[in-house]
């Protein structure tokens, strides 16, 4: 029911949103390049075109503050691109300033209001004000180059052969002959070749030697390879390499130097041909050693780019996540059907009358249950996307905090590739950049403190991704000065966050993990000592939030390491069903340890606590019924009155369960008929609990449900899941309960924590 | 399950239609029970009626929430209108219905209601601002008090009708 004109708009905006993303990645390459002092003009070339194209889409959908900063970037750009002005720190900044600006206007625009944002006048302004030009010197004449070819260069190209020249490259005159039909593809198929050895400046027809059906072209181009190497390279191309002299007076031997005539088809533009070569240098041999890395580039792409069609290349649509939501839904539904459908078959198998229709009714449901996974599997594939895409913001972060702290920092990224739900990588991008920022902030050291102790002055920051099982690992670690435990724990006992004794017995890694505790976070000396804590707490929660959990580890003096393991997708996953009261509840099998029956008389009681021994360990149970208010005979007597889910078939439900690999009846402690309670040992990091629950219903892929605004505040569930037949069991949040309990905010306490917040 | 409003209309009988045509707009109002009271609410905001699903009560929800319900595959959260309104609660019985509604920031939730009545058109005449009548904290929540001139009988010969209606100002009662 979205009316065209929102639709359009919905496309404006993500087109909008993945050039500006797009952009941020070219300036990243483009400030490594500068750093590296080895400039790919392609990659300007893609910056300006990209502004391009943001500036004929804002025009067209009437964004007019982000088509004026677009048309002042272009400027700029051309500016960079013709040589005019040069690759400036001043002029990067710049660049980058106007991609956040981008991002912020985008954001403004679709939220519809229309609230100024002064950064991007300023910015205006100071693009207006532009930069001194520099002065164009006239093209080196130490080349033998055709007047008449230099006459005909665009100012782009000039400016390419200049840079080149000024280099110290060599040029080179190919020669090549191209039938009319296939000349497109053979050009890019020359230029592909050629891009390794150096940049092609310029082609041109020379007008003769060509049938009706064929052209001759002449490519200047510069390189630093020596001419065999290039004829080597180009030999299958049939082309006649040969190289351009230095002031080897005027050029011998005619050829149609000065031809022009109008050149019909091909879709190049008549040009005078350009001159031909005089005798091939004795340079040529000396050259060898000067074939460092090939300069790589082929100025000639954008050209290239207004010829081609209006087709677009990548053979891919964009989705909008919500449609994506609620085709997975629907599949949730149909599994639901399939379970019923499941249930029909088994009643058929017990009418020996029916036994050859249910036979066939079986096969059919089998059938179909293998579709049915392969278009949940398949809508599971769509919402993945690489990681990448936060990567790219945190190096841009990266850049930014590294020089607003001083601080150099060296950024590895390994497994961009990664792929994670596209939800899950939009609510990953706070976290991430929050826990970078401590690293350049608090972990990395001054220079001058790196120098101090013999480290190298450049900090290192890794950013590793990898797959494990169903999880993805997101690594963030640092060189810099680490995490003084000591310290932490001096600060919580301070704090009141834990007690002596608490603080006498806890070990170096379960110190660290205090900087997850909203107490410290606030205290602003723990993050001048230690470093890290500005809101590591929310970090945590965030990440919880996504079904995940972030583990510290660190070194003082060497570095630390934040661990973040995530789900690769929120929309299914596997869950224990148990029975608490008469209502029932998933736990997602991630934060499972093991499920084992309960043996009342080892229960033991301490400071209000309940524990029991398990395996040699001591693990803290928490009773959800206690937790969650319920009560059996209350929740019998409101089953009674119609209102509840409730157990009304729990049989029912046990065919309901579907999970492809249950866990075995032992580990679960399913003992059927035993009036036993049971503990679900649930785990995050180090930390474990023991949830008593009623009982043990089974194993299940679930869909999970995230509740709406109106149950935000509720704490303890991640959402809640169908279960069929329109019941429901809410998504216990395991990480989020051991934290509430184990913190102790579950209880009143003598004095007051104000952990939970 | 999902009996929509439309179809309501269509089976007819339920519309008080006004014999006498009277001065000015008229708008539809859906009446419901709520603890024995006739209570309603503009028609246009609520999107469907539906017999309750099995209700799924959230714990540590806040007190007037009773729990959530799936509708075609959706969570609503839904709440229960007799407690916002600090009214007596009563047995569900087989004519409570949920109205869904939409909340200001864009969720859908559900209203419980003890039973779906009729829907009423009144003029602006026949609707007293109830701001003046009323004290309390539930005060915010009524848009007026309505008295239907127009005492056509409807539904199985019921010739007893409420003198007065009710009318809640929902999107002030979902905001709070």
């Amino acid at each position: 029911m979205v009316d065209t004109g929102d639709r359009a708009r919905d496309e404006f905006f993500s087109e909008a949103q993945e050039i500006v993303e797009g952009l941020g990645r070219d300036l990243l390459a483009l400030d490594e390049a500068v750093r590296a002092n080895r400039i790919d003009p392609d990659l300007i070339n893609d910056v300006f075109r990209a502004v391009h194209t943001l500036k004929g889409l804002a025009g067209l959908f009437g964004a007019t503050r982000m088509a004026t900063l677009s048309h002042e970037l272009e400027e700029l750009l051309d500016n960079l691109r013709l040589g005019r002005i040069d690759v400036s720190p001043v002029v990067l900044d710049m660049l980058f300033r106007s991609i956040e600006l981008y991002g912020r206007i985008l954001q403004v625009e679709k939220d519809g209001n229309d609230q100024p944002i002064p950064e991007v006048d300023e910015l205006l302004r100071e693009l207006h004000r532009g930069f001194g030009q520099r002065e164009q010197q006239p093209l080196a004449a130490e080349y033998d180059l055709d007047p008449g070819l230099l006459a005909v260069l665009t100012e782009y190209e000039e400016h390419r052969l200049r840079t080149n020249i000024q280099s110290g490259l060599i040029l080179y005159r190919i020669r090549v002959h191209f039938q009319l039909a296939t000349i497109d593809q053979a050009l890019d198929e020359l230029k592909v070749t050629a891009k390794p050895f150096g940049e092609i400046i310029t082609y041109l027809p020379t007008g003769t030697g060509a049938d009706a059906d064929s052209i001759e072209l002449d490519i200047l181009m510069a390189s630093r390879s020596s001419v065999e190497e290039l004829r080597r390279a180009l030999s299958e191309t049939g082309a006649e390499v040969e190289e351009i002299p230095r002031r080897a007076g005027t050029g011998g031997g005619g050829g149609g130097g000065g031809d022009t005539g109008a050149f019909e088809g091909g879709g190049l533009s008549s040009r005078p041909a350009m001159a031909p070569a005089g005798p091939i240098s004795p340079r040529s041999s000396d050259s060898g050693s000067l074939s460092a890395p090939p300069d790589s580039a082929t100025g000639a792409r954008k050209k290239r780019g207004e010829l081609s069609s209006i087709r677009s290349v990548a053979q891919t649509v964009r989705v909008d996540i919500n449609k994506l939501d609620r085709l997975m839904n629907t599949v949730g539904e149909l599994a639901l059907v399939r379970s019923s459908l499941g249930a029909i078959v088994e009643r058929l198998r017990a009418t020996p009358a029916e036994r050859e229709m249910s036979l066939e009714l079986h096969r059919l449901q089998r059938t179909f249950e293998r579709h049915l996974a392969a278009i949940q599997q398949g809508i599971l594939e769509v919402r993945m996307v690489p990681l990448g895409q936060v990567f790219d913001k945190l190096a841009r972060v990266v850049r930014q905090i590294s020089r607003d702290a001083d601080k150099i920092v060296n950024l590895v990224i390994t497994g961009a590739e990664t792929e994670v739900d596209k939800l899950i990588v939009e609510e990953l991008s706070d976290p991430l950049m929050h826990m970078m920022r401590n690293a350049i902030d608090h972990g990395i050291e001054t220079r001058a403190e790196r120098e101090a102790v013999g480290k190298p002055a450049v900090g290192t920051i890794a950013l590793n991704a990898f797959q494990k099982g169903n999880h993805v690992v997101i690594e963030i670690e640092d060189d810099g000065r680490g995490i003084d435990a000591t310290r932490l724990l001096d600060v919580a006992l301070r704090r009141g966050l834990i007690t002596q004794d608490e603080a006498r017995t806890t070990s170096y890694r379960e110190a660290l993990t205090l900087i997850f505790l909203p107490g410290v976070s606030t205290k602003s000396d723990v993050s001048e000592i230690s470093g890290r804590g500005v809101g590591m707490d929310v970090v945590k929660t965030n990440i919880g939030r996504l079904g995940g959990v972030i583990d510290v580890n660190s070194e003082v003096g060497i570095g630390t390491k934040m661990t973040v393991t995530l789900p690769i997708t929120l929309a299914i996953i596997s869950a224990l069903i148990v029975r608490v009261a008469d209502r029932l509840f998933a736990i997602p099998l991630a934060n499972v340890q093991e499920a084992v029956g309960l043996d009342e008389h080892t229960v033991k009681r301490l400071d209000g606590r309940e524990m029991i021994t398990l395996r040699n360990q001591t693990l803290q149970l928490c009773y959800l019924t206690r937790l969650f208010g319920l009560d059996e005979e209350e929740e019998l007597s409101a089953r009674l009155a119609g209102l509840l889910g409730g157990t009304r078939s729990l049989g029912g439900m046990r065919a309901g369960i579907t999970g492809s690999r249950k866990l075995d009846r032992s580990s679960l402690g399913l003992s059927p008929g035993s009036k036993r309670k049971y503990i679900v040992v649930t785990a995050v990091g180090a930390k474990r609990l023991g949830l008593v629950v009623s009982a043990l219903i089974g194993q299940q892929d679930v869909v999970i449900k995230t509740f709406g605004p109106s149950l935000a505040s509720v704490r303890g569930f991640a959402g809640a899941t169908e279960l069929g037949d329109q019941r429901i069991a809410l998504v216990i949040d395991a990480p989020a309960l051991i934290f509430e309990v184990l913190s102790g905010s579950d209880r009143a306490r003598p004095e007051p924590r104000g952990v939970h917040g | 399950m999902a009996a929509d409003l439309a179809k309501r209309r269509a089976r007819g009988g339920v519309i008080k239609r006004n014999v006498h045509a009277q001065s000015g707009p008229r708008r539809e109002y859906l009446a419901f029970l709520l603890a024995g009271e006739t209570y309603a609410a503009p028609v246009k905001e609520i999107r469907e009626i539906v017999k309750p699903p099995p209700l799924t009560p959230v714990p540590r929800a806040p007190d007037s929430t009773m729990g959530i319900v799936s509708v075609r595959g959706q969570l609503v959260t839904v709440i229960d209108l007799r407690r916002r309104l600090r009214l007596a609660e009563s047995q569900a019985s087989r004519r409570t219905r949920i109205l869904l509604v939409e909340a200001p920031w864009g969720e859908q939730l559900g209203l419980y209601v003890d039973e779906v009545q009729q829907v009423y058109r009144l003029s602006d005449a026949e609707v007293e601002p109830a701001a003046t009548a009323l004290g309390g904290d539930v005060a915010s929540y009524i848009a007026g008090i309505a008295r239907p001139m127009q005492q056509v009988s409807t539904e199985g010969g019921g010739g007893e009708q409420p003198p007065v209606i009710v009318l809640l100002d929902l999107q002030a009662i979902l905001a709070s």
